[in-house]
């Protein structure tokens, strides 16, 4: 009886516990194109969750679409190494912080709350220039 | 010496263009802004605003062109073909007490599924909501169980629950700001987000 318990409770708390630190997942991917976590690569399939740190890698054929917990969007050209360094949101309360690096390649970004949430709270980072993103739609493009 | 030479270089591989800047309307038509806070190394403080416009990078005080007829670049155009459609939310609404959304929501629960089932990736975020009526400790609990309500819903629908989160948050977010104990049919609420 306790075990049948302790098995519902189980089952209660996976069906309300928010997926581990997740910040953003894939949307679609064409071509090559993966994600760099750590040491590891793994192939960017749609609904695979991102965490702060990983880096979206494509290669001449390559496009990767996502969308971020606070409504940001991403698409992602050929050839590209973006980095998301930095992401953190209060989901209560709408606020955060969100820093991508643009290596190389390509970036459309329509972005969402954080960037509503405060002066410069998103800002975008290419090899020559930091960008503060103040809500809007924009392209970033690196030629390597 | 160095400069001319490497601009030749520049015309022979057809480019070699610093980063640049395509500033765009948002899609409700509403223009925002990008500052240049670093440029070179160094602090900057110049904003890009002027929509539709173009911008080389890498200089602090950068000067944007118009996109003019030539508009986009066929692989720019692609980048926004290729963006995500944006979130999406409904709302449900429940009778006072209860769980279960009421019979005017049925109808959103249908229109819910189908939003889901539409998209790529999806991702799909529940935040239940009371009324001022009885405690803050039971508002909790019971907006907790009518996002869970909702979210054991869609999982009857066959969606994966890694795909959904549910949340309450008690009367702490009222649509309609009220005193303590009143019965709120705008309050009694879902709101699921898609994206």
């Amino acid at each position: 009886m306790l075990r049948k318990t302790i098995a519902v409770a189980a089952l209660a708390f996976l069906a309300v516990s928010p997926a581990h630190a997740e910040i953003a997942r894939i949307k679609s991917s064409v071509g090559a194109a993966g994600i760099e976590r750590g040491a590891a690569r793994l192939p960017a399939k749609p609904g695979l969750q991102l965490n702060p740190g990983d880096t979206l890698v494509t290669g001449k054929d390559g496009r990767i679409s996502l969308s971020f917990i606070d409504n940001t969007r991403f698409s992602v050209g050929p050839n590209s190494r973006v980095s998301v360094s930095e992401f953190q949101y209060d989901r209560t309360r709408q606020k955060g912080s969100f820093v991508t690096q643009v290596d190389r390649g390509s970036l459309a970004v329509v972005s969402g709350k954080i960037a509503k949430s405060g002066r410069d709270a998103m800002k975008v980072r290419t090899p020559n220039t930091l960008l503060g993103v103040r809500g809007t739609k924009f392209i970033v493009e690196v030629p390597e | 010496m160095r400069g001319p030479r490497f601009a030749v270089a520049c015309l022979l591989l057809g480019g070699c263009a610093t980063s640049s800047l395509v500033l765009l309307p948002d899609d409700e038509g509403h223009q925002g802004s990008v500052a240049v806070l670093e440029a070179g190394g160094k602090p900057a403080e110049a904003v890009i605003a002027q929509g539709n416009s173009r911008t080389k990078l890498g200089d602090p005080s950068p000067s944007s062109r118009p996109l003019g007829t030539n508009g986009l670049k066929a692989q720019e155009a692609a980048l926004l073909t290729n963006l995500p459609p944006p979130a999406k939310s409904f709302l449900l609404y429940f009778d006072l007490g209860t769980v279960t959304p009421t019979a005017a929501s049925q109808g959103v629960l249908a229109a819910l599924r189908t939003e889901i089932a539409s998209r790529s990736g999806p991702q799909v975020e529940v935040t239940g909501h009371t009324d001022t009526v009885g405690g803050e400790a039971d508002n909790d609990r019971l907006s907790q169980q009518r996002a869970e309500e909702v979210l054991n819903w869609l999982a009857g629908q066959g969606f994966d629950r890694s795909l959904m989160s549910a949340v309450g948050r008690g009367e702490r977010e009222l649509k309609q700001p009220s005193m303590d104990n009143v019965s709120s049919a705008a309050n009694r609420r879902v709101e699921v987000i898609v994206r």
